[in-house]
């Protein structure tokens, strides 16, 4: 949690941006645009930063730039399932009608489709989301979004992934398939890099703390300082 | 000299001597024929005559004000010019409310104009005076635009003051009037959001007044004055240094002139609440408990004196919690607050505060139902209880998760959530902007009408809590079925729940993702930091097709019975012990009775058979012993 509020990959510019009043500087918004789209191109989010940049869009509606706030959504998707995705929402205020743009607003349209998407990844519909995502509704998204934005669709299996962990010891390749939107060769490349093993169609999930469970009684403790007044009692009688 | 009264006033010696000239002359109206000039005197005359009736207006409001009440703003100045604290604290906590409900319990106090001879026009006090006037205004009667404009005014001022001067001021004034203060300053700019994005129902001169009304209670001078505060004060180096256990003198050192008053400090650590506050009501929950970063969250820090203030604090928190998905976070956060109320409430049945401190209250517990339905865990039975007996009926909806756990959750959110703003106002400035969007927007009146979830910022955050109860939904259901085996194929619990078995396999997912969640532990750095943690005491895994289940029990608790009651049989003895043996002389019986009586009254709350009657037996051991 400790890296998700300050990630190690954040420099001491953006730090004190995020962390001191600056932030509210109309002026230091494009230092954050800029952090954002050199977290799209190397693969790294900062949940805290990017919430830094909407909040600045909230209080001057003319720094709006709405392919900044679909990049941010966007980022947000592959954090599930953390509530990041909701709190970028929560800091959307309706856009007052007499705002400026060069051209239409792509946000209104897009944004039902991000919210869908969002809903599908926290309710572990993976095979639904794939589908959704790779369908021709979506292509504007694709083509002009989640193309620029590198690993994208590796992130999103990273969620399944996280999912998966949790709750399988031995999954079928299918159905892990059918998770990660890969199949054959991809499916076995993509299972030998996480360094998991798979025989005869099932994948072996290893040990870790969510999916290794045992029945625990929990026991009463009964400590020594609990009992002093009455042995103490006993024994001076 | 035949002198018209008006000319008294006059300002110019030149003019009236004119003016004399002419009405000399005996055109003073005996005849019926007035001299024009009469009544073209100067302006001068008009505005004088206007100050002089304005005057005359205020001495008979002078005069209306009932005796007690000049003579205790008189003693209430004196005070607060003595910086005598504890006077000053009676005057504001008990005297203004029982003027209030005396004599203005439906009307404004006098304004500040009219008392300030009263008070020698002390500027400083009269700002204080109108701080309380406006808050009146705004709790006990309807604030119209002027009086909006105005409080706005006089609060910068006091900020102004405050912070502007050259150095600290001496001012000193009760920790309960600066949690208010900064209270109804938020509180008024809250209000004036939610009124000024009513666009229909505003008036010709409203509109004109608020597209000229620019800067006023603008989120970023709001914000403005809360981070000035906290900076002047320097209150995070203070509690920082404090927890560090630094000496007095190194505090004072590192805090600077305006950090050792105690007026400067209280305002900023309030100055923190109130951030704290405003960023929930603008949506921004983890820079909310970003500001709190410094403060420690416990009820024996210093700053629980002033009550209101901690259940503000506890309540804002949990809240974020909850929109944070930290849900036993949040339960902790109610827990602790609520119990806190229960044990101080005896303290505050006479305060002015209590019924909104219960309100807020109220609201936490169907806080901590939400969160209960959606992550149930035992932590604390008797605010389980009290929460179910006023919320029973909304929580079983929500804990079945079926259909009708939506409007449950919707009910109790739109009740216990903050009163959320929007950061901007309607374009007021831009009148063609302002009639499309009165254009634009539908009738409001009809029942159906769903895009009134646009503008409300409360429906918005609803919808986001609305979608994860609907991945949530299916799980009580699970959890019912999963508890009555150790293992079971995932085919058959498909065909109990009569649902698709990939389907089902995908909400197992959900329901082992809902199970865990991040928590605070403690040692842990400001309030956002924590760990995941497992929150349900039902584990399965899935082993290909084969659902593997693990259950953890709370063994049975029987130390805590069993010491209690040795301790009280040992009482008992030794008690027993330590009686005077009974008089020889009387029979044993008699001597039992003597020995029974003092018994008697321990002998009720012990569990092993010892029945009042005295047994000539037990007389014998004592005799014998």
């Amino acid at each position: 949690m400790a890296s998700w509020v300050s990630p190690p990959t954040r420099t001491e510019l953006i730090e004190d941006l995020v962390s001191g009043v600056d932030r509210y500087n109309p002026s230091n918004v494009s230092i954050l645009e800029d952090y954002l789209y050199h977290q799209i191109r190397s693969q790294e989010y900062d949940c805290l930063a990017n919430l830094a940049i909407l909040k600045l869009y909230q209080f001057n509606p003319d720094l709006y730039n709405p392919d900044v706030v679909i990049n941010i959504l966007i980022k947000a998707l592959t954090a599930a399932p953390l509530p990041d995705f909701n709190l970028c929402i929560s800091l959307l205020d309706e856009r007052p009608i007499n705002a400026s743009l060069d051209e239409p607003d792509p946000l209104p349209t897009l944004l039902p489709t991000l919210k869908q998407l969002s809903d599908l990844l926290y309710r572990c519909r993976f095979p639904a989301f794939w589908e959704v995502y790779q369908s021709d509704e979506l292509e504007n998204l694709r083509d002009n979004y989640t193309v620029e934005c590198v690993g994208f669709e590796d992130a999103v299996r990273e969620v399944a992934i996280r999912a998966v962990k949790a709750t399988f010891t031995r999954i079928s390749a299918d159905r892990l398939a059918s998770y990660l939107d890969l199949s054959g060769s991809e499916l076995v490349a993509f299972v030998d890099k996480k360094g998991w093993k798979m025989d005869a169609n099932v994948v072996s999930i290893p040990p870790n703390p969510d999916n290794q469970i045992e029945a625990t009684v929990v026991q009463e403790n009964i400590k020594l300082a609990q009992l002093t007044k009455v042995i103490a009692h006993g024994a001076s009688t | 000299m035949a002198q018209p009264r008006v000319a008294l006033w006059a300002a110019e010696a030149d003019d009236m001597d004119d003016d004399l000239q002419d009405m000399s002359l005996g055109n003073y109206g005996q005849n019926g024929h007035y001299d024009d000039t009469f009544f073209q005197q100067p302006q001068i005359d008009e505005a004088t005559l206007m100050a002089m009736q304005q005057h005359m207006a205020q001495q008979a409001a002078f005069a209306q004000i009932p005796d007690v009440v000049k003579g205790f703003i008189v003693h209430f100045h004196q005070a607060v010019l003595e910086n005598n604290l504890p006077e000053i604290t009676i005057a504001y906590e008990s005297g203004w409310n029982k003027y209030t409900e005396k004599f203005y319990s439906r009307t404004e106090w006098p304004e500040a104009e009219i008392i300030a001879p009263l008070v020698n026009d002390d500027p400083i006090f009269l700002i204080l005076y109108r701080e309380l006037y406006y808050r009146h205004v705004y709790s006990r009667l309807q604030p119209n635009i002027d009086d909006r404009f105005h409080s706005y005014e006089n609060s910068c001022e006091l900020f102004n003051y405050l912070l502007n001067s050259e150095g600290p001021v001496k001012l000193e004034l009760p920790e309960q009037w600066l949690w208010d203060i900064i209270d109804e300053f938020i509180y008024q700019f809250q209000v004036f959001c939610t009124w000024r994005s009513k666009v229909k129902s505003k008036t010709d001169d409203e509109l004109l007044m608020l597209a000229e009304g620019g800067p006023v209670w603008s989120s970023y001078s709001v914000l403005n004055v809360l981070y000035s505060l906290i900076q002047k004060s320097k209150i995070n180096e203070y509690i920082a240094a404090h927890q560090a256990g630094k000496t007095p003198e190194e505090i004072a050192e590192i805090v600077g002139e305006y950090g050792v008053r105690p007026l400067y400090r209280h305002l900023g650590y309030f100055s923190i609440i109130g951030l704290l506050r405003v960023h929930v009501l603008l949506g921004d929950f983890t820079l909310a408990l970003k500001v709190m970063e410094n403060v420690e969250l416990n009820q024996k820090s210093p700053y629980t004196r002033v009550t209101a203030c901690t259940v503000a604090t506890y309540y804002y928190v949990g809240f974020c919690y909850i929109m944070l998905r930290r849900y036993p976070d949040a339960i902790r956060t109610f827990v602790s607050i609520l119990n806190w109320i229960m044990r101080m409430r005896q303290y505050h049945t006479r305060s002015y505060q209590y019924d909104q401190i219960s309100k807020t209250a109220d609201r936490m517990y169907a806080l901590f139902a939400i969160c209960n339905a959606l992550s149930p865990s035992r932590l604390d039975d008797n605010i389980a209880n009290i929460s179910k007996e006023r919320y029973g009926e909304q929580f079983a909806k929500m804990a079945k998760g079926q259909e009708d756990a939506i409007p449950a959750f919707k009910e109790l959110f739109l009740y216990a959530c903050p009163k959320f703003i929007n950061a901007n106002a309607p374009p007021y400035d831009d009148p063609v902007a302002l009639n499309t969007l009165l254009q634009s927007s539908p009738d409001t009146s009809s029942p159906d009408f769903d895009s009134s979830a646009l503008s409300d910022p409360a429906q918005r955050h609803l919808s986001l809590l609305l979608s994860d109860v609907v991945a949530y939904t299916p799980v009580p259901t699970l959890r019912s079925f999963l508890k009555l085996y150790t293992s079971l194929g995932a085919k058959k619990l498909a065909n109990f729940l009569d649902a698709d078995e990939e389907e089902m396999v995908q909400q197992l997912m959900v329901m082992k993702q809902a199970s865990r969640s991040v928590t605070h532990v403690p040692g842990g750095k400001g309030l956002l930091d924590g760990q995941t943690a497992s929150t349900s005491d039902l584990n399965f895994v899935i082993d290909e097709n084969m659902v593997h289940i693990a259950e953890s029990t709370v063994g049975r608790r029987y130390a805590g019975w069993f010491i209690k009651n040795t301790e009280r049989t040992q009482k008992l003895y030794d008690d027993l012990k330590n009686q005077p043996l009974p008089p020889p002389s009387k029979s044993a019986g008699h001597g039992a009775n003597g020995a029974g009586a003092p018994v008697a009254p321990v002998q009720t709350d012990v569990k092993p058979v010892r029945t009042g009657q005295p047994k000539v037996a037990w007389g014998g051991v004592k005799v014998g012993a």
